[in-house]
């Protein structure tokens, strides 16, 4: 044995040659028959090489089928002698596979030169060896039967010509065969393909223990539906009848259990490939309705849970005519019960059994006189039939059952369904296929869609109750309140947002472009001054009476103003601008209010000229209040106190009279004279007024005399002259000057 | 069933509670064969191997050609992958997705890779640069560099030209006895795998008129069940090749028509009977079968 393990060694190296690149078999065939031939007395694991070898050579995609071609013929002794003198399975396996794929090779060489007699007498040696086996041989052997069947009847059939000017471009089919051909005769091939067919679906409908055969005669019907367009008819008509489930009737040992699913799965596999491939085939939707049944008998053969026998079918509430009789059973109820409207039920509905009886439409109201309707209904209910009352409550209570059942069960199937989805085989490590998310994605509900309400008891539309109305006293604390709150915001906005930013927006400003303490503000003095301006009464000093009534939406802008005004004094230095903005505010909503105010006069002028009310602006008010706040506070060292009074949008001598106030301290006096001269030198129109409130001052205060000088003797020299001859006239008018 | 002495030790495999993922540690690439099959792990070792069935396939045996598929070519067909090589038999693996996809930051967001290009290094070295931490804890860097010592890169079923020789792959493990690029049996993880390989065999036509037993064994797509399907694949692959060698045995007038009974069959016609058989060992991982064709 020594020689064949080093043939084998050499035979092997052969191979790898082969292997690394397949121009080399035209080469290595010739120097390998020889070894395994069948004259050599070849030991067996050479002619079990050698068929694994010729079987594995011709179906290398590595080498050209031409080239295979003219190489088969060569071989065919040799498979022939494999296959007539050989007992072992492993050696006839190989060389009919080699045989199937050499087949449509010769089959095309004798198509091209007719009268190679010799080969084809060779080849159809092989082919009636080969077709002897297949009903005889051991099940390893037959399948490899079964694919050279396979790959006859694909030659053998007619196929499509692709390029009749180009041979070795189309399939190897029947359409190659000349009509005059010597030894092929068309009709012969023909009709054998037809009946080499039948064998191979005979065998999907034959013995259905035998899954190995029936598998692979299914495995191998793809290929020729797919190529065969002409035989795909019959084929599929063939498969559509078979049952892979058989054998669920014999005993479910693990075995039948096993080869039944993989039948069916198998059958699916072709099915579903075949409708891959042609989606608009006829076959598709007679393939379709075959996959769905087969499914559904699948989960009646597999599933495990429906295996019990069901419990009886039986009508709760009558008797079973399929049944034998009970002599003397009365018969509850004789008509039956409408069922219950769907949808919301109401309680007339759930105790009404007859909707169409006179009765149901009975209104008991009708009986004024209780007695009356006493009298009715004791003998009534005395009447009434048992049997027939109980069968009534157990109606209504079987529905009553349902109802609540079914109401359970949908709140139920939410959260079932969602264990459900939990349950489902997810791969926690490998997601699906992109597609199959988006699958996934486009049928789930979308994202901001609330659950389905419970369907059958749907809830009458809700309204809240009015509330109660407020009263004045509620409205006020409410709106001081929401009042506070805006103020708590502003106070922690405080200084840090809006210090970097100088831009004004001014009166066109919106008011609320930012969150910022500047839009804050904005809002609320626009809310203090605007919002309620020209809603009251003009004749409200006429029916002052009802003036506290009336106060409501005029108190809004009285509580706003006093909330900024004690806002701003809480820290008058840093919240100046909030003041000054107000306060233009204030203003710019009292000259408003002066124009319309002017404009109804006019218009009031054509009819009845009454008096205008002389319009009762809110700024002086407000401007003063906050003066007065200031100064109450104000250092001889706050400059702020400057800036506050040259930006407040108006000045009139009641406000500069404050500055002659504050100049009674004497720390304050330098503070007064220079808002006084600032006042003079930028506010021209102001300058009269604040020459006057400065003459006032230094004639009544002393200590404010010397500053007071200074700047009377540049802006009016003749007071100081005036005030030189009183005092020259020695006090004589003194008095008169008070 | 039960005087299966197999029975003994898979059982309380199955149902022993699979603590921490230990993804298994990548074993060294020189002593593949001489090295135990299994992973070593401590139980493994406890429990004596069960008499026929030595957990490496001697190399002078006959042995028949494997081929593993999930859907990323990454996790369960790796682990399969690694345990028939481990025991000697020659191995390839693929996957059927579309593109190879790990797990990313969110479900929704994964890591897409595509098939025959991208090499396991590289994936590790992205997924190691993206989040370490992360893909540590999910055990996919282990996972990675496992699969780097297996092969060098994902490759996907229906771009596998069978017969198509693959001397380019002699470096994975298992690849002695897969040159000529063809295997007697596939094993799927996934019946959605399963379908496609049918699929793909139906489309590819079976030009070689090969014939291959495509198995299905459900295995949950996470480290612990991976580990375990592995085992079970092993078991399934020991007991064909059993059969197989046994059929190679048997030779002429003293095999098929001299035995009686079991003894008398070939290997094709015992496969729904092992698959049965092992079915019983392995009752949670649901299988199917199919006789296709290359």
């Amino acid at each position: 044995m020594n020689s064949s393990t080093q043939a084998l060694g050499q035979l092997e190296s052969a191979r790898s040659l082969a292997l690394g690149d397949g121009r080399y078999y035209p080469t290595i065939i010739p120097g390998v028959l020889p070894i395994i031939g069948p004259n050599t007395n070849a030991a067996l694991e050479t002619r079990r090489w050698g068929a694994d070898f010729l079987a594995e050579t011709f179906a290398s995609p590595t080498w050209p089928s031409d080239a295979k071609e003219t190489c088969s013929l060569t071989v065919l002794p040799t498979l022939r002698a494999y296959l007539e003198g050989e007992n072992d399975a492993g050696v006839v396996k190989s060389a009919v596979q080699a045989a199937a794929t050499i087949y449509p090779l010769v089959y095309r060489h004798i198509i091209s030169t007719p009268h190679d007699t010799s080969n084809w007498q060779l080849m159809t040696a092989i082919k009636s060896n080969i077709l002897r086996r297949m009903d005889t041989a051991p099940p390893g052997v037959r399948i490899c039967c079964v694919k050279f069947v396979q790959q006859v009847v694909l030659v053998e059939t007619p196929g499509m010509v692709a390029d009749p000017r180009r041979p070795e471009q189309n399939d190897i089919s029947l359409a190659l065969v000349p009509r005059d051909h010597p030894l092929m005769l068309h009709a012969n091939l023909e009709a054998e393909a037809s009946g080499l067919l039948d064998r191979l679906l005979d065998i999907v409908h034959g013995d259905h223990s035998d899954a190995l055969l029936v598998t692979a005669a299914l495995n191998s019907l793809g290929m020729l539906v797919q190529r065969r367009p002409y035989i795909a008819n019959k084929i599929l008509s063939s498969v559509l009848n078979f049952n892979p489930l058989k054998l669920a009737n014999s005993p479910m040992t693990p075995k039948n259990k096993v080869m039944m699913k993989s039948m069916e799965r198998t059958t699916r596999a072709l099915l579903v490939n075949v409708i891959k491939r042609n989606p608009e085939g006829p076959f598709t939707g007679r393939i379709q309705q075959y996959l769905e049944r087969i499914h559904r008998m699948r989960l009646d053969v597999f599933d495990e849970s429906n295996r019990k026998r069901p419990a009886p079918v039986e009508p709760t509430d009558g008797l079973d005519p399929s049944k034998r009789q009970r002599v003397g059973a009365s018969i509850p109820s004789s008509h039956p019960v409408p069922p219950l409207p769907p949808g919301p039920v109401s309680f007339r509905q759930l105790f009404t059994l007859d909707p169409n009886g006179a009765t149901a439409q009975f209104d008991v109201q009708a009986f004024k006189d209780p007695e009356q309707l006493l009298r009715i209904l004791v003998p009534v209910l005395q009447s009434i039939d048992e049997a027939k009352l109980g069968n009534a409550i157990n109606i209504v209570r079987s529905r009553y059952l349902d109802l609540s059942k079914t109401q359970a069960r949908t709140a139920a199937a939410e959260s079932a369904s969602l264990n459900d989805e939990e349950e489902e085989y997810e791969p926690d490590f490998e997601p699906e296929d992109a597609e199959q998310i988006v699958n996934k994605l486009d049928s789930a509900p979308p994202d901001g869609m609330l659950p389905d309400r419970v369907p059958s008891a749907p809830l009458a539309p809700y309204k809240l109750p009015q509330a109660p109305p407020l009263t004045e006293h509620e409205i006020q604390k409410y709106g001081d309140g929401t009042v506070r709150r805006v103020f708590g915001m502003l106070s922690s906005l405080d200084e840090t947002s809006s210090r970097g930013k100088t831009t004004k927006g001014g009166f066109n400003r919106l008011a609320a472009s930012s969150y910022d303490r500047d839009s804050w503000v904005t809002i609320l003095s626009r809310l203090a001054t605007r919002a309620a301006a020209g809603l009251d009464d003009p004749d409200e000093h006429i029916k002052s009476a009802f003036s506290g009534l009336r106060k409501g939406n005029f108190s809004l802008s009285e509580s706003i103003r006093s909330a900024l005004y004690n806002y701003i004094m809480y820290d008058w230095k840093k919240r100046i601008d909030v003041a000054i903005s107000w306060l233009n505010e204030e203003w710019y909503n009292d000259r408003l209010q002066a124009d319309i105010a002017k404009m109804n006069a006019k218009l009031a002028m054509n009819g009845n000229a009454t008096n205008s009310p002389a319009c009762k602006g809110n700024y002086q008010r407000c401007a003063l209040r906050l003066v007065d706040g200031i100064i109450a506070f104000a250092e001889g060292t706050d400059k702020v106190l400057l800036r506050f009074m040259s930006e407040i949008p108006e000045l009139d001598r009641d406000i500069l009279q404050r500055m002659k106030k504050m100049a009674e301290d004497p720390e304050r006096i330098d503070l007064a004279i220079m808002v006084l001269q600032y006042l003079y030198m930028f506010r021209p129109p102001a300058k009269e007024i604040c020459i006057e409130v400065l003459e006032d001052m230094w004639h009544t205060n002393d200590r404010a005399k010397p500053s007071a000088k200074k700047l009377l003797s540049r802006w009016r020299p003749e007071v100081l002259e005036t005030d030189m001859k009183m005092e020259s006239a020695n006090g004589a008018l003194e008095v008169k000057a008070v | 069933m039960s005087a299966d002495p197999r029975l003994a030790r898979s059982r309380p495999q199955q149902h022993q509670p699979t603590p921490v993922p230990p993804p298994p540690p990548p074993p060294p690439m020189g002593n593949l064969l001489s090295k135990p099959g299994s992973e070593g792990t401590p139980d493994e070792s406890e429990q004596s191997p069960a008499p026929g069935q030595a957990q490496v396939v001697p190399d002078d045996m006959f042995k028949l050609k494997f081929c593993t598929v999930c859907a990323s070519n990454q996790n369960r067909s790796m682990e399969a992958h690694l345990q028939l090589a481990s025991a000697g038999l020659p191995t390839i693996s693929f996957g059927t997705g579309s593109l190879v996809r790990l797990p990313g930051p969110t479900i929704t967001s994964p890591n897409v890779y595509h098939f025959n290009s991208t090499t396991y290094r590289a994936i590790h070295a992205e997924l190691a640069q993206q989040n370490t931490q992360l893909y540590t804890q999910n055990g996919l860097l282990n996972m990675l560099s496992r699969n780097l010592s297996i092969k060098s890169y994902p490759e996907r079923f229906q771009d596998w030209v069978p017969g198509k020789p693959r001397l380019d792959h002699t470096e994975d493990q298992g690849a002695p006895g897969t040159e000529a690029g063809v295997v007697d049996v596939v094993i799927t993880c996934e019946e959605r795998c399963f379908d496609a390989v049918l699929d793909d065999l139906h489309n590819k036509g079976g030009k070689l008129n090969r014939p291959v037993h495509v198995f299905n064994v459900d295995i949950r797509d996470n480290h612990e069940e991976a580990l375990v399907g592995g085992k079970a694949i092993l078991d399934l692959a020991l007991s064909l090749n059993e059969a197989a060698s046994q059929e190679r045995g048997m030779y002429g007038d003293s095999g098929w028509q001299g035995g009686v009974g079991a003894a008398r069959q070939g290997f094709d016609e015992k496969v729904p009977d092992i698959l049965a058989e092992w079915q019983e060992r392995w009752p949670n991982m649901p299988a199917l079968w199919s006789l296709a064709w290359f």
